[in-house]
């Protein structure tokens, strides 16, 4: 069976990791919650999530945009190999009581649980900070919710740009004529993630001080609202912010995003000090700039930024942006191609040359690239275990070498229900 | 050659709870793209020490300014409240002393320093681990440290240009959009607070530290890895800017109220129901009740655009207000498009106690997450530059004070 397969990689690939050793619980699903348990999978941890078919993950819900029948293919979405690569599944119907007792038991051998569903269902479930923590009082568990666990709005539903909007980035964000600007990869969930598992390591660490677990309560719109720092300060101050097209305040002058030749093709140029000013005027041949006693500093530019402006997007718009880049760059000034993911998987040396790219194993797909996880550790580097389970891929391992459970005590659970067997041959359709 | 003395967190009143991270000692030699770590260190109680040249840190300019008008701008007082400064020219060997016996009393050292910078001044990781084995130490770089880019020059603008988000962020007919404030240097220190914390649970179970080397570029770029590669090598569709809606998920955007835009996002088989039947209520459309709309957005794909005119032809109907509470009564992923300004009457940030009040009067963002017996600590003083000299380099490195009048007169600190 690819179950030996899945579990010696999910459970031992990366032995080594700096995080080895550890247990992870995971009741989760979509990205702000699982991307927590894959970068810890990824470290070395053991890390087990429990699903059910009766409330499938939407990631699971994945079809190719061009399949005329939107068939789904639960294992083989690549955003599930991204937010769940090197995990033991295991599926529990959480609505009855012996499923409820087997989650207890997997939170009792746990250091650390982690949940994002909406704010009171893991109470209602008997699977909460009270319940739990009486099983294993050293347990830290994080809860990412939308809106956080307490207040008039707990248990309100939202997605990643749900936050990107409640929380006033939107509307901060992009050019100022546009009332809500969006970017296409929900950025509150994967930052949440990261500020969820510094909060988890956090706990841990006073953990291994006091011997005590604790509750990590995370609301996405807070951690959201956070990101916008000093321009959230400022508008409650009741000050306007800075003037220029991005809204953003200016610290370097010119600053911005020059259309190049091409399709949609974008310089974008930071000029940061009067030595790349000089540099800059160098490699557009501009000596009467260079020249001009009023556009030495930056803030004489940016009396003049419209005429600057002009002349910078002059000289790009007949070039590309990497051969403007690398002109630039060659005269020491901060200039970069707005990338997209083709130029950055197959013309970026600098990603490609630093393994940004990893291969993942796949249990039906061979093996799948996805971005690596950057963590920069020297000595004890992340790697992915094994990516595409089904829905209760690991029943037996976590069940019966974790828990302990006999076949038989397994084949009367499946019975009772509170535990799901896998698919079999069916799975995929089913468990949409 | 240094006495070990209390911090001024152990030091400080000894009833208060202390912060998840007391104890732990960082040092933060760290320009605009490094602060954001420290910070989250600090705010956990960390006794977080920032080394700035003798001029201060450049990122004390950083616009907008407070209302008062002075320096440090408020870039600079979000990011470093709670932390101690000392000002270090580490040209100065004197000065480069007192750096390395600062890092070797510390658990991390956060740095953004060029290549090189670091090795050629005798403070780079190998010189510093040999004092200090358990030494995490943790770089954080616009490109990483190696690489035939590693010495590009760089800004938070460069690095989210590199990182593929500006290329799917805003509208297709405008140019590349970048979301507001330094969300670069927001990624890159999320993620290098993570590493930096998986690195000191492994040195404190093994006695060894090591080297963390942080792309920003990197950072930012799996931060928007829904439009990477994995999908990318998966359907050859290179994403690209397409507006307020998500282009994977149907419907999501922006709809029209009668005072304002509501936003909306549909996932789940189930929000589509309960959606379908409320504009149905609402407007009489029979049509939207239509199966060949239901099921997972991938299902509706191809209708984007008509269940779209049928969302607004409701929304048009309600205020924001109406339409964001009755909508999530019904279980519907709907929310306000609301400014930052907005944020100063939200009601469920006011339950929660979420702003703090700085030193400065202004409020400030409150915690990112709760923990339930540790307290967040942000929001405290903002130093100024080498307010902490004395008190770190007599008090605590033990420096006397003969040395230390010295030191300045050569202006090394």
């Amino acid at each position: 069976m690819s179950a030996d397969v899945s579990v010696k990689n999910a459970a031992t690939k990366n032995a080594a990791g700096a995080l080895a050793g550890l247990r992870v619980l995971e009741f989760t699903s979509a990205m702000a919650g699982p991307w927590v348990g894959r970068i810890m999978a990824a470290c070395g941890a053991e890390v087990v999530r429990v699903e059910s078919r009766d409330f499938p993950d939407v990631v699971r819900g994945y079809s190719r945009p061009d399949d005329p029948e939107h068939v789904p293919r639960p294992g083989e979405s690549p955003w599930f190999t991204d937010w769940n690569a090197g995990k033991l599944f295991v599926a529990l119907d959480l609505r009855r009581p012996r499923g409820v007792e087997l989650a207890v038991k997997l939170a009792a051998r746990a250091d650390v649980v982690v949940e994002n569903h909406a704010a009171g269902v893991m109470d209602r479930l008997g699977l909460g900070w009270q319940q739990l923590s009486a099983a294993n009082p050293r347990l830290v568990m994080l809860s990412s919710s939308g809106y956080g666990a307490t207040g008039p709005a707990a248990g309100y539903v939202s997605w990643g740009p749900n936050i990107m909007a409640l929380s006033g980035m939107a509307a901060a964000s992009g050019f100022a004529e546009r009332e809500c600007t969006m970017d296409q990869y929900a950025f509150p969930d994967p930052m949440t993630a990261l500020h969820g598992l510094f909060a988890v390591m956090s706990a841990l660490e006073h953990r291994r001080q006091t011997g005590r677990g604790q509750y990590v309560d995370l609301s996405q719109f807070e951690c959201t609202a956070g990101l916008a720092g000093e321009l959230l300060v400022d508008a409650l101050a009741g000050l306007s912010v800075g003037a220029t097209p991005s809204r953003q305040p200016a610290s370097a002058c010119p600053e911005g995003v020059y259309r190049c030749s091409g399709e949609d093709r974008w310089l974008a140029l930071s000029v940061q000090d009067d030595g790349q000013w000089a540099g800059l005027c160098r490699v557009l041949g501009r000596s009467a700039w260079l020249a001009d006693a009023g556009l030495v500093r930056a803030d004489g530019r940016l009396e003049r930024a419209n005429e600057i402006n002009e002349g910078i997007s002059d000289w790009t718009a007949e070039r590309s942006p990497f051969e403007a880049s690398e002109q630039l760059q060659a005269a020491g000034v901060a200039a970069a191609p707005v990338q997209n993911v083709d130029d950055q998987y197959h013309h970026d040396p600098q990603l490609r040359g630093r393994g940004f790219f990893e291969l993942v194993e796949h249990l039906t797909l061979g093996t799948v690239t996805a971005c690596a996880l950057p963590l920069g550790l020297g000595d004890t580097p992340a790697a992915s275990g094994v990516a595409g389970a089904a829905v209760a891929e690991h029943n037996d391992y976590v069940l019966g070498e974790l828990l302990g459970l006999s076949a038989a005590d397994i084949a009367e659970l499946e019975r009772d229900g509170a535990v799901q067997p896998p698919a079999g041959n069916e799975k995929g359709s089913n468990d949409q | 050659m240094f006495r070990g003395v209390a911090t001024a967190a152990e030091s400080g009143s000894g009833k208060a709870a202390q912060g998840a991270l007391a104890g732990t000692r960082v040092i933060e030699l760290a320009d605009e793209s490094g602060c954001y770590c420290g910070k989250l260190f600090a705010d956990m109680g960390a006794d977080v020490v920032k080394v700035e040249p003798l001029g201060g840190d450049p990122a004390r300019g950083i616009n907008p300014r407070a209302p008062d008008g002075n320096e440090p701008g408020l870039f600079f007082r979000c990011n470093n409240s709670g932390k101690r400064s000392v000002t270090l020219d580490l040209e100065h060997a004197g000065a480069r002393e007192l750096f390395a016996g600062l890092v070797a009393r510390a658990d991390l050292l956060i740095e953004t320093t060029p290549a090189g910078y670091l090795d050629q001044r005798g403070l780079g990781y190998g010189q510093q681990s040999q004092a200090n084995p358990a030494l995490v130490a943790c770089s954080i770089t616009p490109h990483g440290r190696s690489g035939p880019r590693a010495r590009w020059k760089a800004s938070a603008l460069t690095v989210e240009a590199m990182s593929g988000s500006m290329h799917v962020t805003g509208y297709a007919e405008d140019p590349p959009g970048r979301l507001a404030g330094r969300q670069a240097w927001t990624a890159a220190g999320s993620w290098a607070a993570v590493s930096s914390m998986i690195a000191l649970w492994h040195a404190r179970n093994t006695g060894r530290g090591q080297w963390i080397d942080i792309s920003a570029t990197e950072c930012l770029a799996s931060v928007a890895h829904i439009t990477g590669v994995g999908k990318y090598l998966d359907d050859g569709i290179v994403p690209r800017r397409s507006g307020p809606g998500l282009f994977a998920s149907v419907p999501s955007g922006t709809y029209r109220c009668t005072d304002g835009l509501v936003y909306l996002m549909v996932n789940r088989p189930s929000h589509w129901k309960a959606l379908a039947a409320w504009i149905n209520e609402t407007t009489g459309n029979k049509e939207v009740l239509d199966p060949m709309f239901e099921g997972a957005s991938s299902a509706r794909l191809p209708h984007r655009e008509l269940l779209d005119i049928f969302i607004n032809e409701m929304t048009a109907s309600f205020t924001v207000d109406q339409v964001y509470r009755e909508g999530q009564r019904r279980r519907i992923a709907f929310s306000p498009v609301n400014t930052l300004a907005d944020l100063a009457g939200d009601e469920q940030l006011a339950a929660r106690g979420y702003f703090v009040e700085g030193e400065d009067g202004l409020r400030y963002p409150g915690a990112p997450f709760r923990h339930s017996a540790t307290p967040w600590q942000g929001g405290g003083h903002v130093p100024a530059a080498g307010e902490h000299n004395r008190e770190l380099l007599l008090g605590e490195l033990g420096l006397d004070a003969e040395r230390f009048e010295r030191l300045v007169a050569e202006g090394a600190l």
